[in-house]
Parts: structure tokens; sequence; C-alpha cells
């Protein structure tokens, strides 16, 4: 796999992103292992020369380097959190930028939670990367040469470590398996109980209505025992594990002390080379801690491969050309989409919107119409073929002058911003997006706005009216896609709706088109649809069928044809 | 302020499990045998055996020392099991009021349900668990290995003792006295990454309309702010931690610094070689493990359970008193009689008014009508005009801001939930149907109901297809396997069985298809008391008697044909509600 190589040159990165924190703590963190590794020896010495009355020098220098543990570890602290704050935000900030620089096709196949997955909880693994990689050399050192210390002292002491240590690994790893057999159940029926409550938060109006709060807790409560007696005997398995691990380590120490005792005993050994040998039996035995910091990078090698999957998805090439005088002329050229399986979405439609009409896009489901939407306003660039707006091709367009000229409102919008107004005007200058320092309502830009897409009297009714935070906003759909096409009516030349009004009332749809008709004169239309009255209402009316275009015509003209008329007959007998 | 929440339900939780919390204690204390005695063990082995030359002598006092670490052990296992006794019995508190509160907040007035809720009990419940297992355990090992250690080292060398417990005292203290403050940064540490991840999701979840209205920069700029926001609670977390360590230099790596100080004046004193090494081992072995694992684990999982357990509480207020309000002991009050024939109107709302804010314009204004027994009345009106708003409002589910709501007479406002249930029924659009038996599900409004009942309600309202295909009504209903249009069903024909004398059907049966909706709405039409629909489809409004229009400030009522002649926002709705004019004579072809 590519990807993985492109992932370790973004962990080289981010290593390389701590700057000075990551240099920083290797140089601490090396301190404190040699330190780590020279106080047995201290003590030992200060512990005979104590014994025979020697030179205090020994625990002077032993005495220094404990406080050079203690500085050490603090500032090993310190570094490793600067250090990964910084790492982290560099890469937030760039997958950031990234996330927004490629087109919708490519964060459609990733579910959004995937995405902030990665932003927020890969990027901080990948941010770890120095410290994983300086912790993960730097923490193996003390104890692989306190075995090597131990073996130069007497080599009987450095194997039986060895063989003890074998040990602990075999015991650890039976504990992971009996310990994941036993959770399975437990998050069985945790999901169970999960299950229930979101039945009765679905159903909480019904519940308030019926007034049966009480029994619906009853009834999620239910199986509460049954997650008690699970959650016990999870304890229980642990204590067995347990108790078998927790005496190896205490074991493993003991027989060192035996071994050094006769060790002493036939004099190889001074009591304080006994000292230093049981502090580094101590120390090798936390080998297996030292292992599972070995987890801390592959953890983070992992979240730098998954933000560079994301990162390795090219940017939309954006071009430089001003847009020529004009009245928003759409033309597609023979336009082809696939889908990422390699079948036709589109498959070479030739368009042309005159400036100032209203084209309708009808087809069965699936017959590419919000394809031809999204490749017309350069959502995302056709496989082949050329979309022009006034005679520019599309990928030449300034990025900014594109997005004066062309306005969006979809099917479901989602609206962004802390207010109301700020969903609004999140296609407008930043200076009439946002809502106006005095007390007037609204910018006079969403003021029409909101008129025009006939939601004014809905946001009058909101509790702070135009400034009313969105989170606490309630909107029904249709309240959310007039919200949305108020939004996409700061377009210039070219308004592109896929299927804007769906959840509109009848009523309420034809205020709104009288509204955009009314005032939007000169402005392009191009509007997918599922109606009847919609294609009715438009001056021509684009038919897909299977990714080509079957007809562009007048409604009257088309639905002659039975073919077309099918098209809008309901797939089933349902709403 | 919400701490104390935190402590006050610890403490609770303690209380409330003593005798469990006392056989841990037990156990504990077994568990701690080699720590008392590993020093003094081997100071006796490398005495009286290695250095006196009895290698045998030396190896039987370690054989000892064997035996006790294998007790040791087995304790251990003991400790957890009754760890468990006390964190599970916690476990379930926390899990029923994560239950109740959800329940309690999507079920109150004005409440949404908050699915967020899901989580917290899934995974927020599962930290708590974790970190209240870890904190446990953490706090009574080091209380009592300290302890050991101590002890052993007071039989060993009394002045040794003295002196190690001083800097272990003095670590301590810097520990606890930055505690609060750890807390604290924890807390806004762990709110700036949900903030991060809730703006991030917001952002990307309109990946498309962002781009689409060229707010590229914008959106990521706001979305940077919080990155940098988590940044900086990061490296305060740095600061935090650093503190973490330097407490544990000092209380555990100084009492190790005093020892070697004190050695040789010690060694002049008649300290043995044995002694040492076995204040050593009480040092290094016992106190500096047992103070590392006890600010570790309070700095590490101790703040997580702090935080956590603190966010259940914030979202699941405990109430000590579980009851609700003394409302229910009331007896509802009867006005006289207001009808002509001496019975009060089925539904009387007078001089209604409600906005969704104090300075909001509000939806209904000084509205008022009145419905007889077995009355059918339709509301139409565009979307958001306010029609669900006023389903909530007859069947007394939100309080209005001005007037009055009377069910036969009776002021909704004063009616307790449980009795206002058996006067109305309101089916919402969102149709509630939950695991259990089809039969179980019907009877959620009438328990009593027998099986000949249930089956001539499922044949009335056209639901015998549906009840056949999921296997009769003993049979097991999976919501999640159902269609929103099975769902609404099976909702209309549990409401067609409510004993209430209302029915309020709001957008009911939208996701039925034409026919069905008909035959549900014909039902209902037949079934005695009165009828209020909140109509999705223009042909709820022409099978009802009466038709409301509501839009904007002046609704109306009235039978179809005196509004055809009365409401112009009727006479649009009439004209072009499902998909009207088609320009050819193929209007046949569309349903009506």
């Amino acid at each position: 796999m590519p990807t993985f190589a492109v992932g370790d040159r973004l962990l080289r990165q981010t290593v390389l992103a701590g700057g000075g924190w990551t240099a920083g703590l290797a140089a601490v963190a090396l301190l404190g292992a040699a330190a780590e590794l020279l106080l047995p020896a201290a003590l030992g010495r200060a512990v005979d020369a104590a014994l025979d009355g020697g030179s205090a020098w020994w625990a002077v220098s032993a005495c220094a380097l404990v406080v050079v543990l203690i500085c050490v570890d603090t500032l090993t602290d310190l570094a490793s959190g600067f250090g990964a704050a910084r790492a982290t935000a560099g890469l937030r900030r760039r997958l950031l930028r990234h996330l927004f620089a490629v087109d919708v096709r490519v964060t459609c196949r990733h579910p959004v939670g995937d995405l902030v997955g990665r932003l927020v909880g890969q990027a901080a693994d990948a941010g770890q990367a120095g410290n994983a990689v300086v912790l993960a050399i730097v923490a193996v050192l003390p104890p692989l040469g306190s075995v090597v210390a131990l073996a130069i002292m007497e080599p009987v002491l450095g194997l039986t470590l060895l063989v003890g240590l074998g040990l602990l690994a075999v015991l650890m790893r039976a504990f992971v398996a009996d310990a994941s057999a036993a959770t399975a159940g437990y998050q069985r029926v945790l999901g169970n109980i999960a299950g229930r409550l979101l039945e009765s938060l679905t159903g909480a109006r019904t519940i308030a209505a019926a007034g049966t709060t009480r029994r619906e807790e009853d009834r999620v409560l239910a199986a509460l025992p049954e997650l008690d007696r699970h959650g016990r005997h999870t304890w229980g398995l642990l204590a067995r594990a347990s108790a078998r691990t927790s005496a190896v380590a205490p074991l493993l120490n003991l027989s060192v002390i035996a071994v050094g005792g006769y060790a002493l005993t036939a004099g190889w050994l001074t009591p304080g080379e006994l000292v230093a040998a049981v502090r580094y039996a101590a120390m090798g035995a936390g080998l297996g801690a030292v292992l599972a910091t070995l987890n801390h990078l592959v953890r983070s090698r992992a979240g730098a491969h998954r933000v560079a999957e994301l990162l390795t998805q090219p940017a939309t090439p954006a071009g430089d050309r001003p847009l020529p005088p004009g009245g928003g002329a759409l033309r597609l050229r023979g336009v082809c989409v696939h889908a990422d399986d390699g079948r036709p979405i589109l498959d070479g439609v030739d368009l042309d919107v005159p400036a100032g009409a209203t084209v309708a896009v009808v087809g069965a489901s699936g017959a590419g119409k919000s394809t031809l939407a999204a490749v017309a306003g350069r959502l995302y660039d056709p496989d082949g073929g050329e979309v022009r707006l006034d005679g520019v091709p599309l990928r030449d367009l300034d990025a900014a002058a594109l997005r004066r000229a062309v306005g969006y409102a979809f099917d479901r919008p989602v609206l962004i911003g802390a207010t109301v107004h700020d969903a609004i005007g999140l296609a407008l200058p930043v200076d009439a997006a946002a809502p106006p320092a005095d007390r007037s309502p609204a910018t006079p830009e969403v003021l029409r706005a909101a008129r025009m897409a006939a939601v004014a009297d809905v946001i009058e009714r909101l509790p702070s009216g135009y400034r009313t935070p969105l989170v606490d906003t309630p909107l029904s759909g249709g309240e959310n896609q007039r919200l949305g096409l108020a939004r996409a009516f700061a377009a210039e030349r070219l308004l592109i709706l896929d299927d804007a009004t769906s959840s509109l009332d009848t009523a309420t749809e034809h205020r709104i088109t009288e509204a955009v008709l009314g005032s939007a004169g000169g402005r392009t239309r191009l509007v997918v649809t599922h109606r009847t009255a919609a294609a009715a209402a438009a001056d021509l009316v684009a038919w897909l069928d299977g990714g080509r275009l079957r007809g562009l015509a007048p409604h009257r003209q088309l639905w002659a044809d039975p073919d077309y008329r099918a098209v809008f007959q309901p797939a089933d007998g349902g709403s | 302020m919400s701490r104390p929440g935190v402590r006050r339900v610890t403490w609770r939780a303690l209380r409330a499990s003593r005798r469990e919390l006392a056989g841990l204690g037990g156990w504990s204390l077994v568990e701690s045998l080699p720590a008392l005695l590993a020093g003094y063990l081997v100071a006796r082995a490398v005495d009286e055996g290695f250095l006196a030359g009895r290698l045998l002598n030396g190896l039987a006092w370690l054989g000892v020392l064997a035996v006790a670490v294998l007790v040791g052990a087995a304790a251990t296992g003991r400790t957890y099991r009754s760890l468990g006794a006390v964190v599970e019995p916690f476990r379930d508190e926390v899990a029923a009021q994560v239950i109740r509160g959800a329940l309690r907040d999507a079920t109150r007035t004005g409440g949404r349900p908050d699915s967020a809720a899901v989580t917290r009990l899934t995974h927020q419940m599962e930290i708590v668990r974790d970190t209240f297992a870890g904190l446990l355990m953490v706090t009574r090992g080091f209380l009592f290995s300290a302890g050991a250690a101590l002890l052993g080292l007071l039989a060993l060398a009394p002045v040794v003792a003295a002196l190690a417990v001083a800097p272990l005292v003095a670590g301590l203290v810097v520990f606890l006295a930055a505690l609060p403050a750890m807390v604290t940064h924890q807390r806004a540490y762990v709110r700036a990454g949900e903030q991060l991840g809730q703006s991030a999701a917001t952002a990307l979840a309109g990946h498309r309309d962002v781009l689409a209205c060229g707010a590229q920069t914008r959106v990521a700029a706001e979305v940077a702010r919080w990155v940098s926001a988590q940044a900086a609670a990061e490296r305060v977390l740095a600061r935090m931690a650093a503190i973490r360590s330097l407490s544990l230099g000092i209380g555990g790596w100084l009492p190790l610094l005093v020892l070697m100080v004190a050695a040789p004046w010690l060694v002049e004193r008649g300290l043995t070689a044995g002694a040492v090494l076995g204040a050593l081992i009480y040092v290094s072995t016992g106190l500096q493990p047992a103070l590392h694992t006890l600010v570790q684990g309070l700095g590490g999982g101790g703040l997580r359970y702090a935080v956590t357990l603190e966010n259940i509480l914030r979202t699941c207020p405990v109430s000590d008193d579980q009851r609700p309000p003394a409302l229910a002991a009331r007896m509802p009050r009867r006005r006289p009689p207001a009808g002509p024939a001496g019975r009060p109107p089925a539904l009387e709302v007078r001089g209604l008014t409600f906005g969704y804010g104090p300075h909001a314009r509000p939806v209904l204004q000084n509205f008022s009508l009145t419905l007889v027994d077995r009355d059918h009345l339709a509301v139409v009106g565009p979307s958001g005009a306010g029609k669900s708003t006023l389903a909530a409002l007859m069947a007394g589910l939100v309080p209005p801001q001005a007037g009055t709501v009377h069910l036969a007479g009776t002021r909704v406002a004063e009616v307790e939930p449980a009795a206002l249930a058996r006067m109305r029924v309101l089916v919402p659009q969102e149709a509630y149907v939950f695991t259990g038996s089809l039969a179980d599900n019907l009877r959620y409004l009438r328990p009593d109901a027998d099986d000949h009942t249930l089956e001539v309600a499922l044949d009335t309202l056209g639901a015998r297809p549906l009840a056949t295909r999921l296997g009769g009504l003993g049979a097991p209903v999976a919501p999640a396997l159902l269609s929103a249009g099975e769902r609404q069903l099976i909702a209309a024909v549990r409401a067609w069985l409510a004993p209430a004398p209302l029915v309020v059907l709001d957008e009911a049966t939208c996701h039925l298809d034409p026919v069905l909706e008909a035959t549900v709405e014909a039902a209902f039409a037949r079934r005695p008391g009165t009828l209020v629909v909140i109509a999705h489809r223009i042909s709820s409004a022409l099978r009802a008697a009466r038709v409301l229009v509501l839009d904007g400030d002046e609704p109306v009522v009235g039978t179809h044909e005196q509004l055809m002649a009365r409401s112009a926002t009727y006479r649009v709705l009439v004209g072009c509600w499902d998909d009207p004019v088609v320009p050819s004579p193929a209007v046949s072809t569309r349903q009506r």
C-alpha cells in the first residue's frame, strides 16, 4: 500500500513539527535514562562505603542523580505536552484547510463522523508521534541496560531475570484473551438498554402525551439486573487473572535476591552490589510495561496513516480568470461523470441554458439529476467534457468570482453558523453576513433573502428572531429548506435548486416561485424537481434518462410522451 | 458549584456499600502482607543467612517471603471481587439516573429528545465505571502498601521511618494542593475537545454547502479557532502534569536521598547491612511505587472520573425525591356546565396566546375555538403556521402564555399527566413503537383490552395485512424493521383503542398511502368522541365537518364551502396542495 509510505512520511513530518520541544524531550529523556541506569550502581557503592566507612563521594553522586531524575521527570512532562499540543494543532489546521480545498466527491466517500474522528481523534494520536518515538526508544534503555548490568555483575542474575520476564509475558497474554471474551456479554446487554432508550426518546411526544414516563423508565431499566450480573462476572475474571499475574513480579525479584544471596555467601558480590542487583532486577521487570509504550507508537502510526489518507486526496485546482459581463448563460458540452465503480452517471450530456432562462431538470431517481446540478456550478469537475458560464470554463474561473455568480439550494441543506442570521448570510460578504451591531433585526441583504424565501415570518417568531442561535432552533424540513433557499439568493447570475422545495407545501412553494421569478429577473435558474407544477412553470425541461439527455423542450410538449409522464408517478402508493 | 455534586454522589455510593468496602479493606490488608514483610525478611535473610555464611538460613527467610507473596496474590484476586460488589451497584445507579434524566428531559414541557443520552449511557457511564474502580483501587492501594512499608520501616529502623515520612507527606501536600486546579484544567480540556468536535462536525456535515457558498475560509477559520483553544488547554495540562511529577519527585525520591545521606551515620549507630538493604527495599519497592500509583491514578483516572461524572450529573440532575410534584394529589376542578344540552363542550379554547419566546412574534394570539362531542375538525395551513403547536396546546402538553384550554369542562393545566391521558390522546407524526409484542404495543394506552378488542381494532383501521405479516398479536415487533408508515399504522390502532374521548391526530398518517389514510380517518370519525386532524393532505380537510385555516395572524374556521368563499389561503391550499395543475387531459392518471 503506497499510502502507508505516505503515512510514515507524515509521521516523520509530525515528529519534526514538534520542533524544539521534541529535540528537548529527546535530550532530557536520554539524560534521564542515563541517570536511571547509573543510580543503582552509585547506590550500591554508597551502601558499601557506608558499611565500610569509605568515602562519602558515592552518596553525594547518588543524591545528584536523584535530583537529576526529579528534574528530568518534570521537564519530560512539560516538553512532551507542549510538543504534542503544537504538532497536533499544526496537523489539524493542515487537515482542515485541505478538507475544504478538496471537492464534494472526496468528502462524500466518508461519513461525517469518520472525518471528525480523523480531525479530532486520529490527528491527536498522530500528534503524539514525536513523544511516542522519543519515549519508546529511550524507555527501552533502562530495562535493557539493567539486564546488561546484571549480566556483567553476575551472569546467573541476568539469566534469572530473563527467564522470569518470559513467564510474565505468557501470563499477560492469557489475561488479554480472557477479558475480551467476558466484556462482550456486558457490552451486548448495555447495547440493548441503549437501544430501548433510543426507542423511547424517539417516541418522546407520545410518551409525554400518554403520561407514561415512569412506565418507560421501568421498561428501559428492566435489563439492568442482567447488566449487573455480567458486570460482576467480568470482575470475577479479572480477579482470577490478577491473582495469577500479581505474584510474578515480586517472585521474580525474590529469585534475583536469592541468587544474589548465594553470590553474597560465596563472596562474589558485596552487600552494596546486592542492593544494586535488586534495583536492576526491579527495573528490568518493568520491560513488560515498557513494551506497552510501543503501543503508543503503533497508535500514532495508525493515526498518521488515517490522516494522510485524506491529505493525499488532490485539492481542487483553482483558476484565475475573471467573469466577463453576462447574464448567466450555462453551456455543458459532452459532460461525463463516473461513479467510483466506473458506472456512468452522466454520459455525454450537452445542454444550453440561455441567460435568464429557467430550466427544470427532471428524471427518475438515479437518472443523474443531482450530479448534473453538482457539475453545473462546480461542486466538482466532471470526469469528461466541459461546463462554461458566460463563455468561461468553470475550471479556469477565479474561485471567489464563481461563488459570487452561482448559488445552490439543496433538498436537505445543512445550515452553518452561530445564529439564523449567520446561516442565511453564509454566501454573503462578511459585513453583510454577521448580525448588525445596532438594534436592527438583520442586514438588508439577509432580510431581503429571508422574505424571498418566505421564511421571514418563521424567523420573527423565534425567541430572538434572526439572532436566535441555530442550536436552539428546532426547524422542520420545510423551514430548513426555506433557510437554505434564502442563503442561495445571494448568487448574482445562476441559481441551482436541487430539489430545494421538496418538503414545502405547494402554497409556500408557489409563493417562493413567484418571489424568485419576480425579483430575480436576469438570473438563470436550473431547477431539479419531481413536481409537474415546477416543470410546467419552467421555460424548458431537461429530461434525463439513465445519464443521458432524452429531451429538452417545454413541459407541454414532452407531456405527450407516456415515458415522460411516468417520471412524475410516485414509486409506490405512499406519500 | 457542581463539584460538590460529584463529591456527594461519590460519598453516597461509598456509604451505601459499607459492607462491601469493609470486605475490600480486609482483603487489602492481607494483600499488603508481602509489602509489610519484604524489607524485614530480606534484612534477616542477609544478616543471618547470606552474610553469616548460612545459605540455607537465608533461603528459608526468603521462602517465608515467597509464601507471603503468594498469600498476597490470592488476596489481590479477592479484592477485585469485592471491588465489583462496590462498583456495579454504583454503575446501576448512574445508569438509572442517565435513563431517567433523559426520559424526563425528553417528555417534559418544551424538552427535546437528546440522542447524546445514548452516548452518556454507553460511553461516559463506562468511563465512570472504570475510573471509579481505578480510583478505589489506587487509593486503598496507597493507604495499605504505604502504610505497610512505613510500619516495616519502623520495625527495622525507626529513625529511617521518621526521616522518610516527612518528604512523603510534603509531596502529597503539593499534589493535593494542585488537585483542584488540575480538575478545573482537565474539565476545560475536555470541553475544548467537545467544542472542537461539535464545530468540526457541523462544518464537515455541511461541506457541500460551505463549498457551494464559497465560505471555506470563513468556516475553516471558525473551526481552527477551536483547534487553537484546545492546544492552549493542552499546554496548561502539560504544566499541571509537570507539577504532578514534581510532587512525585519530592514524595518518592527524596526519602531515598535522605536514606543515602543518613546511611553512614546510621551504620555507625549499629545498623546492619541487611537492615540498610531492607530499608532500601521498603522505600524503593513500597513507598515510591505506592505514591507513584496514587499520583498517576488520581491525576489521570481520578480527573477523568470527576469531569465525566460531573458531565453526567449536569445533564441528569440527581433528585433525592423521585416523585413528581404534588399536582397528582389535586382533584381536577370542574366548571359549571356551559353547553346548551347542559353538558360542557368536548374542547373549549379561550383567548389562547403562544409564542416561542417573550420577544418573539406569537404563533397564536387570542385564539378561541369550541368543539362539541362528535365534532370532526381538520386544521390546515402552510408549514410553519403553528399547527403542531396548536395540537400540543390542545393536549395540554405545552402551557399557553395566556388563555385556557378546557376538556369536557376540566382545565387541562390542572390535571396530572396520567389523568390527562384518559381525557385525550395525541398521536404525533413520529410514531412510537417499542421492542415487544404487537399486543403490548397496541395495549399501551389501554392495558385491559382483550385480544378480541385488539383484533376488531386491527380490522377497523385496515391493519390486518400488517398484523398478519408480522405474525399476529403475540409476534415480536422490532421498530427498526418497520417502515415509517407501518409504525404510524400501529400507533393509530393504539390511539383508536384508547379510552380518551378526544383524539388529536398531528400529521399522524402522513406516511400512509392516501387510501389507507382515508380508512384510518374514517375509523376515527366513526369512533365515539371528538376528532381533530392536523392535516397533511387537503383530502383530510374534505372529510372533516369543519376546517380551521391557520396562516399568519388570522385563523379562520368554517365548512369547506364557507372557506372556499372566505379564505384566499384555503383556496390556494385546495388548488395546489398535492400535485395540482396538470397541463393536459391526463388528469385521470393522478390520484386525487
